[in-house]
């Protein structure tokens, strides 16, 4: 039994102190194991080719312990092998972890269904993420009873991938990043992009034997392989995705079937392990609830827009009722004050008119008769109006020409426009539809409106026109010379009420009343910077009337 | 000379009317209310009646209803502040309705209308 002497091991596990360089194993950064032997020897002379050789020399001596060396080290090998890898085991479950952390936290806090989507499906595709190829979704359609696509992420070419893949990895975005990155520029071109395979990825709810449909239902993920030859999948659905092996990632929260990913390696057709679809399995739960969560949000919000809109269609009622109730009142009381206004009205006027017939041409009196004649008659058609406004009308409607019924009122009131050196410019619309409407009352109104604009004016410009707004035809009445106040403004439209610009608010509140009984809006926009403008917005449909 | 009644609870409007449609040719008898006018009516024959329709407590549609009922060859107008008459189905019973104005053109033209057109259903034996 010959051990070698100190000298002759090729290892330096025998020396307490070495140099820099005399073991090929430390390297820079290692350099307090220098100083340390037992350290040396567990981390690096273990697997040392030249300590190997000294222990083999060992073994040659026959010396009793060199087979108990051997055994040992050989163990500790293995051990040190079993907690490496153990620790990379570790490593990769702590990264998982982190990963499912920064995602979980992204789709607690979020309610927007766009930014949860992105956020899902770029954490399945991006290489910080699973790394999958391609994913697509498709969210349960309950009312029609099927899965349909929704939204799709990858590349469609490896040119495009090698493209985008590049743009990632230079610009450094953790996922949350990558995610607002992909919603901001790339959401509806992914939509696009993906159109035609989208809109084909259609599965109907009902039926049990689709692979889709029983992952969903069992809630169990599906790591789909031979997918062009299997009999629980319709080939056309593998034609659609071009790859043969896929995964199916069910998304359910609590009971509800919110809908499916499919994930894939289109482009590199790396394998897809068990490990892949576990792993991306524990991701789905969050996914699919924060899925469920944000369309419901989105679906009460849809709801709260409604009450928004119902509470103000509610105001606004209301407040046509409070001056329909006012208009009412003062109807009632027009109606009572009529007859007895009226009668000694007529017989002032009747008596004058008597008198002015008998009274000779020369005589100096005749003048003051007729003047009470005139102011008899003025007065007498001011009543009329106040009649017509207390009166119930019941507008008879047909579909008449917009252009025509402006051309009508324009005509009924030229000689006045004319007396008072005004000009009405008329662009009429071209190929308006015809609307449904009562012609006379409707003309009137905007004889009403035309006829308080230019009163007490002189030397002015009108322009209305007729444009079309959708389903409706709008006449806009613009007056270039007045300036109102918001009272002023409230005033016109309050019958009784004077306003020093444009009189009695009576002909303005019947006209509004007039068009309120067809539903026909009008609308009165007086902005600070002067001008007015008459908005009347005619319906061109029998359904639009009240 | 074709009769006229004319009934209105306005002293001055009968004043006025009678006035206005004797210098037309017409005798005019007047009457105050109902009962005045159904007594006239009894007691008297007339080619046409002018009715207003609301007389203080009382309404002149119920008087054209009795005169279509018993006087069905005399024609009535309708004279009133109101439009709302077209409200009631039994104004329709009238021949003609004006609105009261201080200018009788439009009645008088109405009275001759109405004459005129019962005179020639006479002459036709309707």
């Amino acid at each position: 039994m010959e051990i070698a002497a100190r000298s002759e091991w090729e290892c330096c596990w025998d020396r307490d102190t070495i140099v820099m360089g005399e073991c090929p194993n430390i390297n820079p950064g290692d350099e307090d194991l220098l100083t340390s032997r037992s350290r040396r020897l567990l981390e690096k002379c273990v697997d040392c080719e030249k300590f190997k050789r000294d222990l083999a020399r060992f073994r040659e001596s026959g010396h009793p312990l060199s087979t108990v060396f051997s055994v040992l080290h050989n163990d500790y090998r293995r051990q040190k092998g079993q907690i490496q890898a153990l620790a990379g085991f570790l490593d990769t479950k702590s990264l998982e972890m982190r990963f499912m952390h920064e995602l979980g936290s992204v789709l607690q806090s979020s309610v927007d269904l766009d930014e949860v989507l992105s956020v899902a499906l770029t954490a399945i595709t991006a290489g910080k993420g699973f790394g999958m190829n391609r994913a697509f979704l498709l969210l349960a359609d309950k009312d029609r009873h099927i899965l349909k696509g929704h939204l799709a992420i990858g590349p469609r070419t490896a040119e495009e991938a090698g493209r985008t893949w590049h743009e990632v990895d230079s610009g450094d975005l953790d996922l949350q990043g990558l995610a607002q990155n992909f919603r901001a520029t790339k959401l509806s071109s992914e939509r696009d992009k993906f159109h035609d395979i989208l809109d084909r990825l259609v599965v109907p709810l009902n039926d049990d034997q689709h692979l889709i449909v029983r992952a969903l239902e069992e809630r169990q993920p599906l790591l789909v392989t031979d997918a062009f030859h299997r009999s629980d999948l319709d080939i056309e659905f593998a034609r659609l995705l071009g790859v043969d092996t896929f995964l199916v990632l069910p998304l359910v929260s609590r009971h509800r079937r919110v809908g499916v990913i499919i994930a894939d390696n289109f482009i590199t057709h790396r394998t897809i392990t068990e490990q892949d679809m576990h792993s991306i399995e524990t991701f789905t739960f969050p996914v699919a609830f924060a899925i469920e969560r944000a369309s419901l949000y989105e679906r009460v919000q849809e709801e709260v827009e409604k009450l928004k809109q119902a509470n103000l269609r509610l105001q606004d009622q209301q407040e046509q009722l409070v001056r329909m109730e006012k208009m009412a009142l003062v109807g009632r009381i027009t109606s009572s004050i009529a007859h007895s206004i009226r009668n000694p009205l007529m017989v002032i006027g009747g008596f004058a008119r008597s008198i002015l017939k008998s009274t000779p041409d020369n005589d100096p009196k005749r003048g003051f008769i007729g003047s009470i004649v005139t102011e008899a008659q003025q007065l007498e058609q001011v009543l009329g109006e106040i009649l017509t406004y207390s009166d119930a009308l019941f507008p008879t409607c047909d579909f008449w020409n917009p252009n025509q019924l402006v051309e009508t009122s324009l005509r009924d009131i030229q000689e006045r426009v004319v007396s008072q050196d005004y000009t009405c410019h008329f662009h009429a619309g071209e190929f308006l539809p015809t609307v449904y409407i009562d012609f006379k009352q409707t003309s009137y109104c905007i004889r009403n409106i035309l006829l308080s604009t230019i009163d007490g004016l002189q030397n002015g410009v009108i322009d209305i026109s007729t444009v079309r707004s959708g389903d409706q035809v709008q006449v806009r009445i613009v007056d270039h010379n007045r300036r109102l106040s918001e009272e002023e403004l409230e005033a016109l439209l309050t019958p009784f009420t004077e306003t020093c610009e444009m009189g009695s608010g009576l002909n303005m509140a019947l006209s509004r009343s007039m068009l309120e009984k067809q539903n026909i809006p009008l609308l009165v926009v007086a902005p600070p910077e002067g001008g007015v403008t008459f908005t009347i917005t005619l319906p061109t449909r029998k359904e639009d009337m009240p | 000379m074709s009769r006229l009644l004319v009934v209105d609870d306005e002293a001055n409007i009968r004043l006025l009317y009678s006035e206005e449609l004797h210098d037309e040719g017409y005798a005019v008898e007047t009457a105050a209310t109902i009962a005045e006018a159904v007594e006239k009516l009894e007691q008297q024959s007339f080619d046409l009646a002018v009715l207003d329709i609301k007389l203080k407590n009382e309404s002149g549609i119920e008087l054209l209803q009795k005169i279509v009922k018993e006087r069905h060859d005399m024609p009535v107008i309708l004279c009133s502040a109101f439009s709302c008459y077209k409200d009631d189905f039994s104004a329709w019973l009238a021949d003609s309705y004006v609105v009261k104005s201080g200018d009788l053109t439009e009645l008088k033209e109405e009275i001759k209308r109405v004459l005129t057109k019962k005179a020639q259903r006479r002459a036709a034996g309707l």
